[in-house]
């Protein structure tokens, strides 16, 4: 580690050595907040008066899920509630997701409710994968669900630098998509570089990372913020540093 | 015996100024490698025909050889092949050795290997077959071992042997000398380093360092670029590449060298399904090919994606400066070729310049008005040479051209022996590019001429292009990197 990041360290440091370990969203969108990567808001609500008032807070329209260790697949069993705009429909979703979850998963041990401020825009996606001949490479495209079917991705070995960065923002078939297409929101590319280089940066100082997906990254009007990510770390292969 | 110490820089320049070359494995039998190659680096190329021997026998005498250095044959046998003593041992050997070839059989070849590092010979070349490529990885590991104890390094195992056309010394078992020129090579197949050489003499190709790298077991593609990198004679490496036994290796060498000297390569292997198992998007994405392009962009590297491809794109790099810009023009006698030419620089990606009103008049004044007012330049089929050179001196001072590609149909009108001698007067008052194809020519005088003085001329008009693309996006690298 050439940087002391005191959260990172902690955090990473709760990889077993030997085996791969997966940290989840929570963790991992701990991490890359800590290297700079801004994130959408959220909170996390214990009650229907507090997931009121947070969605207040963050402002209108949010989502909401349900945090649980033993609930993987929020989705399927009514976890997840979208597009949440008023007061009354935050009450109504709380509820129903706890309804839900009782009813699917009764033993669940339920923490709370996550309010997240809903976003939109256009999405794009940040990765890292280890080559076994080049070792760590980053990678940058258009994001969401579609990413293995669309394959509008390009790749860099870690590290990059400024110039490799703006000239990865360029190298995308969809690229209108975030410069402005259609009314959409335009990525300021300096941000877009930013995260490039946060990303490069962090691989340098973290080589035990070997693979990582922020997707979506999404353009919004009020600038580009991650959504999602997953980090994998491996400390079972002698982890060199590519800087 | 007092041996020297040498730094790995310097074992590794044996490679190619060495004082003495003992081969041992020699064989006094035309028909075995072990004659191919003594007899290589002693005559440059075996004389062969009808009077053959005679030829051999009379260089012998007098001692007509190509290799400035001292050559020792050894075989267990001993005797005499052509004209040299054979020494039983290379400990045998009075001198000093600077480099050996190998060419005994693989069960051999580790205690060569020991008697090279008692020797204080550090340069070895094994040109023997039948390790790791045939399953024998614990031999070729051995040998390593061996090697790696005394100091000595090791090119190959199954290789086709080393040249340095300057030397000269042709340490190949190639059947061809090739031609002096600019391009130093390095070829994990003997075969496509052979074929190269053999084009490189039908297409005036010329070649300064040459290494068939093989298994790879020792001396890799970074090694050597990183010795080709401090080469004075050397302006352009061409790499042909299956595997890369250290990929972050070869990819700091290239980024080291790039800079100065222009790299090609030819990657081979690049569709193989080589995609692991991956539980991320991005492992899912990134097929085996992904690294390499990253890798290969990130170092300045310019990507081949056919073997003539790497030839034409090495030439271009290797006798012309990369354009200050990414303007290119054309300029032709033929309407056809040069329509076929712009449609495959678009499909490239590169740009057409725009002619300026300024020059559209210059040009103008030397040409009739049936000419294309338009890049391609067509000057049309009735040009003769006077028409051409005028032409192409006002794309040569018009600003908004960065580069030119010259495209000639032989006609009646136009004299090609007078041609190529202006082309090149003009050429070397420019700093601006230029490749040519003499459109369906395949090699002849005037081509060769052009050629010869540094300008890349193609037997096909898209390949003129190609070499420019090459060009094209070295001054872009420089540029990104700030040198140029």
């Amino acid at each position: 580690m050439s940087e002391e990041n005191p959260i990172v360290n902690e955090i990473l440091s709760k990889a077993k050595p030997g085996k791969q370990t997966f940290l989840g969203y929570e963790e991992s969108r701990n991490v890359l907040k800590a290297i700079g990567i801004p994130f959408n808001k959220t909170k996390l609500a214990n009650s229907e008066e507090e997931a009121v008032s947070i969605s207040e807070e963050i402002g209108f329209p949010v989502v909401f899920k349900v945090v649980s260790p033993d609930i993987s697949h929020k989705t399927e069993i009514g976890g997840v509630k979208v597009g949440i705009r008023t007061p009354e429909e935050a009450k109504a979703a709380y509820n129903s997701i706890m309804d839900s979850v009782k009813r699917h998963v009764p033993n669940a041990r339920v923490e709370g409710i996550m309010v997240e401020e809903q976003i939109s825009g256009s999405e794009l996606f940040v990765g890292v994968t280890t080559d076994p001949q080049f070792g760590p490479m980053i990678a940058f495209g258009i994001g969401g669900i579609f990413v293995e079917l669309y394959k509008d991705v390009t790749f860099r070995l870690i590290p990059i630098g400024v110039s490799d960065a703006y000239e990865m923002l360029q190298e995308i078939r969809g690229k209108r998509i975030y410069e402005g297409y259609r009314g959409r929101p335009r990525a300021d590319p300096r941000e877009l570089v930013k995260v490039l280089l946060a990303v490069s940066k962090f691989i340098c100082d973290y080589p035990e990372v070997r693979e990582m997906d922020i997707n979506p990254l999404m353009v919004t009007h009020k600038g580009v913020m991650a959504i999602d990510a997953r980090i994998i770390v491996d400390k079972s292969l002698e982890a060199k540093s590519p800087c | 015996m007092t041996v020297e110490i040498l730094s790995e820089e310097d074992k590794l320049k044996k490679y190619f100024h060495p004082e003495s070359v003992a081969v041992i494995g020699a064989s006094a039998n035309p028909a075995k490698i072990g004659y191919r190659v003594l007899g290589n680096i002693l005559f440059g190329q075996i004389p062969s025909g009808e009077n053959a021997e005679q030829e051999i026998q009379e260089r012998v005498e007098k001692k007509q050889f190509a290799y400035p250095g001292k050559v020792y044959p050894v075989n267990i046998k001993g005797g005499e092949i052509l004209g040299l003593k054979v020494y039983k041992s290379l400990l045998d050997i009075p001198g000093r050795v600077d480099m050996a070839v190998i060419c005994v059989p693989p069960k051999f070849v580790k205690e060569v290997i020991t008697q090279c590092g008692k020797k204080g010979c550090y340069a070895a070349t094994v040109i023997t077959a039948g390790f790791g490529e045939s399953g024998n990885v614990n031999m070729e590991k051995e040998m390593i071992y061996e090697a790696r104890k005394w100091g000595v390094r090791i090119i190959g195992p199954n290789c086709f042997g080393v040249f340095n056309t300057y030397l000269p010394l042709n340490a190949t078992f190639a059947r061809d000398i090739p031609l002096k020129g600019p391009i130093s090579f390095i070829s994990q197949s003997g075969a496509v380093g052979a074929s190269a050489i053999i084009y490189g003499l039908s297409e005036s190709i010329g070649f300064r360092y040459f290494v068939s790298i093989g298994n790879k077991a020792d001396v890799t593609d970074a090694d050597l670029i990183r010795i080709y990198g401090k080469d004075p004679k050397t302006k352009a490496i061409a790499l042909y590449v299956e595997s890369f036994p250290d990929g972050r290796d070869f990819y700091e060498a290239a980024k080291e060298v790039s800079w100065h000297v222009p790299i090609v390569a030819l990657k081979a292997g690049r569709t193989s399904a080589g995609q692991k198992a991956a539980s991320s998007h991005t492992g899912a994405i990134a097929s085996s090919d992904v690294a390499v392009e990253a890798a290969f962009r990130q170092a300045g590297i310019f990507r081949a994606y056919t073997f003539y491809g790497l030839l034409d794109a090495a030439r271009a790099l290797g006798y012309q400066n990369p354009p200050l810009g990414e303007n290119v023009a054309i300029l032709t006698n033929a309407g056809g070729a040069g329509v076929i030419t712009a449609d495959y620089m678009n499909d490239l990606g590169m740009k057409l310049a725009e002619l300026t009103p300024e020059t559209i008049k210059r040009i103008s004044q030397v040409c009739p008005p049936t000419w294309s007012h338009n890049n391609p330049v067509d000057v049309v089929g009735d040009a003769d040479v006077e028409r051409f050179i005028n032409t192409l001196e006002a794309m040569v001072e018009a600003p908004e051209i960065d580069a030119i590609i010259i495209l000639v149909v032989p006609t009646g009108t136009l004299e090609m022996n007078k041609l190529p001698e202006r082309i090149v007067e003009i050429a070397n008052k420019t700093h601006k590019p230029m490749t040519a194809s003499f459109v369906g020519v395949i090699s002849d005088v005037s081509e060769d001429y052009l050629e010869q003085h540094g300008i890349p001329t193609y037997s096909f008009p898209e390949r003129a292009a190609f070499g420019m693309y090459a060009l094209v996006e070295r001054g872009k690298y420089l540029r990104k990197i700030g040198v140029m």
